[in-house]
């Protein structure tokens, strides 16, 4: 990993530039910013872990705990809000038996509600590993859950 | 001069220069804008905290002040003119303190705490808050000589600019977003950098607290003295709380050309040592197998008259870098005067040469190119420089640094090679030097000849002519040169070294622990020694007279830029203080020395500094100006560099900031103490087969130390850093090897 972050830190003129791809190739390697993994970042860039933990975690795609194979996000800012993403969160949290947060006790699948996504004309926007499902009602939840549990 | 602007702040017409802050402005004018998060000192302002809403005139909606700046025609209204601005103020209070406990009776913040004042200034007498607080874990050690109440905490960020801003340590930092904002470390690990207590100082609510000054004082029963830090040759003007007599906390006390109000830890926590448990408070006598005995200070007295009457002038005074020079002229003015003892170990060689290219510490912030030269870090040697250091740095000048850690690598111990080469006519750097109308050079190694070393480089490139060029020399102790002076002061006589060394006054727990003086004790007859800590004294002093801190004395101390700074006895010494006794010792040998620092001053100063007075001095101390004086020749003889062969490694031992007499007895440093590390360069611990962390043996000729090894991506291969407390009797050349 040293190296690769050498790379990366090579295309940007100051150091601090690489601190986000850097930390998405630890996480990438590790599935979550363990401690490990990041004084292993902040060695390779010359900053400290302190520094790159704080990074991390102002941005809701990093992890700094441990999550599920699978990761179900909800977006819950103001225009998924509007048309009811409470109600679709809730019913994610019934069908996994987990609260927004946590990860199912199998350690499958995570639950999180985020920020915008950045679809806000088809709220509510739902992201499997990073895939959209939009705009997703809460009678569509069952269905999602247990495609995802199917592995699809 | 710069461009003068004309704005209105609440009716009122003010003139300053374009581009002055707001907050400063209005200030200026004996308007007050409120604010929380605003800290010049900590970079541009961030705009965090709301508190400084004032109202423009043509802008719809209140704007920060502290973000802005004078503007020529800006017509400002502050809460005191402003409705608006008023219910805009006192809406950001309601929300600041919407989880902020309300537990101002038992916060050490309380009665000294903006968010309590401006609160009552400028906030609602009452809270429509009727819901559960939020709350926390309290209180979170943040190390052990930080604690933070993390429910106190109103996210002005200063702490954490202060962090990454001006101390650039990166450790105390925000973790998540928004109002979920927590301020911490990493992983929960201590704040381990040399600066970290003034986030203390910083935080303007009680979120961060001294776990030294918890629960210790109440602001309406302290009392506040203003003297220096002598713990190391910057000497940083420094507050010092005391109650009932007794200092219970170390404050800034911003000289704006030495410190700009920062501290080390150092200097700012190491107070306990007053109340070590192992303090001398009783004269002592050596007895037999037995350690020490007390004796009264008659006994004493007598005891010292006798000895010293008896040596026949066969006597060795070895001084400490930390006394006072009035202190240090009355121990003198006895010795050279009253029985013709004019043989000295002083605690470091100083040349005046280095007063011709004077500059206060604060013109490193203005210059434009700095050089370094030498192998000790300057945060270890005068730690406040490094921060000076880092603020020029962020605004633009060049730093290099010349050492074996250095930004330029070079062997150890070629300091003084490196200025030769500076001042020759093949160096890039040093044309660049002498073309600057803004250069400065620091020496922070050992050697140097006092600073002769450097001054003559200043010197050859011409700085003489330069008011914004210059040069310090960075000293091992804090006041060896007042010392120095005050030696010299007392007496014109000369003597020669006595051999038998009949009685060693050792002054000082500095000299006592220095192994050059220890050596010197061994061969004596007798040894004084005049010390604040047993055990410090123990195994080789025969007799052993109470010393005083600086925090206990009244008097004088020159630091490296050569300001003559002005201490105020702050907390009562449990012993009668050395002046006092000296006093009556040197009448017993027809000898006049005033039991007060001030006449002692007034006499000394006569000879040294030009007839000055204590009261000249004043609370902030001026500097004296350049002194015009012909740089001094470089000495032709510099020590040759000691090359590495690849195997054998050379030795670059260094004494670290918290280290000394002082630190050891205090509980709250220990975890700033180096740990038992050598630090390798890259090159040779891959060599080895060595990673960080792994314990290594580091051997010379028959001795040896289990060590950790830690790799330093910047240290010359063929060089492994040690602390001299771990380095102990290792020779210059060492192997490092994987047991
Ligand atoms: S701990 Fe104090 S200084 Fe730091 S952000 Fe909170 S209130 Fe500000
Ligand atoms: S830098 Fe030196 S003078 Fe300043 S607080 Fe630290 S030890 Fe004291
Ligand atoms: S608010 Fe949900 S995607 Fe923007
Ligand atoms: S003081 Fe202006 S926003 Fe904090």
């Amino acid at each position: 990993m040293y190296d690769e972050i050498q790379e990366i830190k090579a295309q940007y003129p100051r150091t601090r530039s690489a601190v986000l791809p850097a930390l998405r190739i630890a996480q990438q390697r590790y599935g979550w910013l363990t401690p490990d993994a990041l004084r292993e970042v902040a060695d390779a860039l010359d900053e400290t872990p302190a520094f790159c933990q704080s990074v991390a975690s102002f941005y809701d795609m990093f992890h700094l705990a441990p999550v599920g194979r699978r990761l179900v996000e909800v977006c819950t800012n103001i225009s998924c809000a509007l048309v009811g993403a409470q109600q679709v969160l809730e019913a994610f949290e019934q069908e996994l038996g987990i609260r927004a947060g946590e990860t199912t006790d199998d350690g499958q699948v995570t639950l999180r509600a985020l920020e915008c996504a950045g679809g806000c004309g088809w709220g509510t926007v739902v992201a499997v590993d990073h895939r959209y499902r939009e705009p997703v009602r809460p009678e569509d939840v069952p269905a999602i859950v247990q495609e995802v549990r199917d592995g699809g | 001069m710069p461009e003068l602007v004309t704005l209105t702040i609440d009716d009122r017409e003010v003139q300053v220069p374009k581009g002055t802050g707001l907050v400063e402005t209005a200030m200026g004018a004996g308007i007050e804008i409120p604010v929380f998060c605003y800290e010049p000192r900590l970079g541009p302002a961030v705009g965090a905290c709301r508190m400084c809403l004032v109202e423009i005139e043509g802008m719809p909606k209140l704007q920060a002040g502290c973000t802005m700046t004078a503007q020529d025609g800006l017509v400002v209204r502050t809460a005191a003119t402003s409705d608006k601005a008023a219910q805009g103020q006192n809406a950001t209070l309601e929300f600041l303190l919407l989880n902020h406990p309300l537990d101002c009776p038992v916060c050490d913040k309380g009665g000294e705490c903006p968010l309590q004042d401006l609160t009552f200034r400028y906030g609602p007498g009452t809270t429509r808050m009727v819901f559960p607080k939020r709350t926390f874990d309290k209180p979170i050690p943040i190390s052990p000589t930080i604690a933070l109440d993390r429910e106190r905490c109103i996210l002005c960020y200063r702490c954490t600019r202060f962090s990454e801003g001006v101390a650039e340590d990166h450790q105390l930092v925000p973790r998540n977003r928004g109002a979920q904002t927590l301020i911490t470390t990493f992983e929960e690990e201590p704040y381990r950098a040399p600066f970290s207590g003034n986030v203390i100082e910083l935080c303007p609510v009680g979120a961060l607290t001294s776990t030294q000054y918890r629960f210790e004082a109440r602001p309406w029963e302290i009392q506040n003295v203003p003297t220096v830090c002598t713990m190391c040759p910057v000497g940083c003007n420094v507050t010092v709380t005391t109650r009932e007599g007794k200092v219970k906390r170390i404050l800034s006390r911003n000289h704006p050309e030495v410190d700009q109000g920062w501290l080390c830890d150092k200097g700012r926590f190491a107070f306990s040592h007053l109340r070590a448990e192992d303090r001398v408070t009783q004269p002592l006598r050596r007895v037999r197998r037995r350690g020490f005995a007390t004796i009264s200070w008659e006994e004493a007295l007598d005891e010292t008259e006798r000895v010293l009457r008896g040596a026949g002038g066969r006597i060795v005074t070895a001084l400490s870098g930390s006394e006072t020079i009035e202190h240090a002229y009355g121990l003198a003015k006895l010795l050279r005067t009253g029985l013709g003892a004019h043989s000295a170990v002083l605690p470091e060689e100083t040349d005046v040469a280095i007063d011709a290219f004077r500059l206060p510490l604060s013109a490193i912030r203005g210059a434009e190119l700095i050089v370094v030269v030498g192998d000790d870090p300057v945060a270890e040697r005068a730690p406040v420089v490094d921060l000076w250091l880092k603020l020029a740095r962020r605004g633009g000048a060049e730093v290099v640094t010349i050492g074996a850690a250095g930004s330029v690598l070079t062997a150890p111990g070629s300091a003084a090679q490196t200025c030769r080469e500076l001042a020759g006519s093949g160096s890039e750097l040093g044309r660049r030097l002498r073309e600057s109308e803004r250069a400065i050079l620091i020496w922070s190694s050992p050697g140097g000849h006092g600073g002769a070393e450097i001054a003559a480089l200043a010197g050859e490139l011409g700085f003489a002519g330069k008011p914004g060029s210059g040069a310090f020399h960075l000293p091992a102790t804090p006041n060896g040169r007042g010392v120095a002076d005050a030696w010299a002061a007392a007496s014109d006589d000369e003597g020669p070294n006595p051999e038998p060394i009949a009685v060693l006054v050792v002054s000082g727990d500095e000299a006592a622990s220095d192994p050059h003086v220890r050596a010197l004790a061994e061969r004596a007859e007798t040894v004084i020694a005049i010390v604040m800590f047993e055990r410090v004294a123990l195994g080789w002093a025969d007799l052993v007279l109470p010393g005083t801190s600086y925090l206990e004395r009244d008097g004088t101390a020159m630091n490296l830029e050569g300001r003559l700074q002005r201490l105020r006895r702050a907390a009562i010494p449990p012993v009668a203080d050395e002046l006092s006794w000296l006093s009556q010792l040197a009448a017993r040998f027809g000898v006049d020395v005033s039991p007060y620092p001030a006449p002692v001053f007034e006499e000394l100063a006569g000879t040294v500094y030009g007839g000055l007075t204590l009261g000249e001095l004043g609370e902030r101390a001026a500097l004296a100006e350049r002194a015009q004086i012909p740089a001094p020749a470089p000495d032709p003889d510099t020590e040759p560099a000691r090359p590495s062969d690849g195997h054998y490694l050379n030795l670059l031992p260094y004494r670290p900031l918290f280290a000394g007499a002082a630190v050891e007895r205090v509980p709250e440093l220990q975890f700033q103490r180096p740990a038992a590390e050598v630090e390798l360069s890259w090159d040779d611990a891959q060599r080895r087969g060595i990673s960080s962390g792994d314990e290594v043996l580091v051997r010379s000729n028959g001795t040896s130390a289990t060590l950790r090894a830690r790799l330093n991506r910047r240290l010359l291969p063929g060089v492994v850093r040690i602390a001299d407390e771990h380095a102990r009797d290792l020779h210059a050349t060492v192997e490092v090897t994987k047991p």
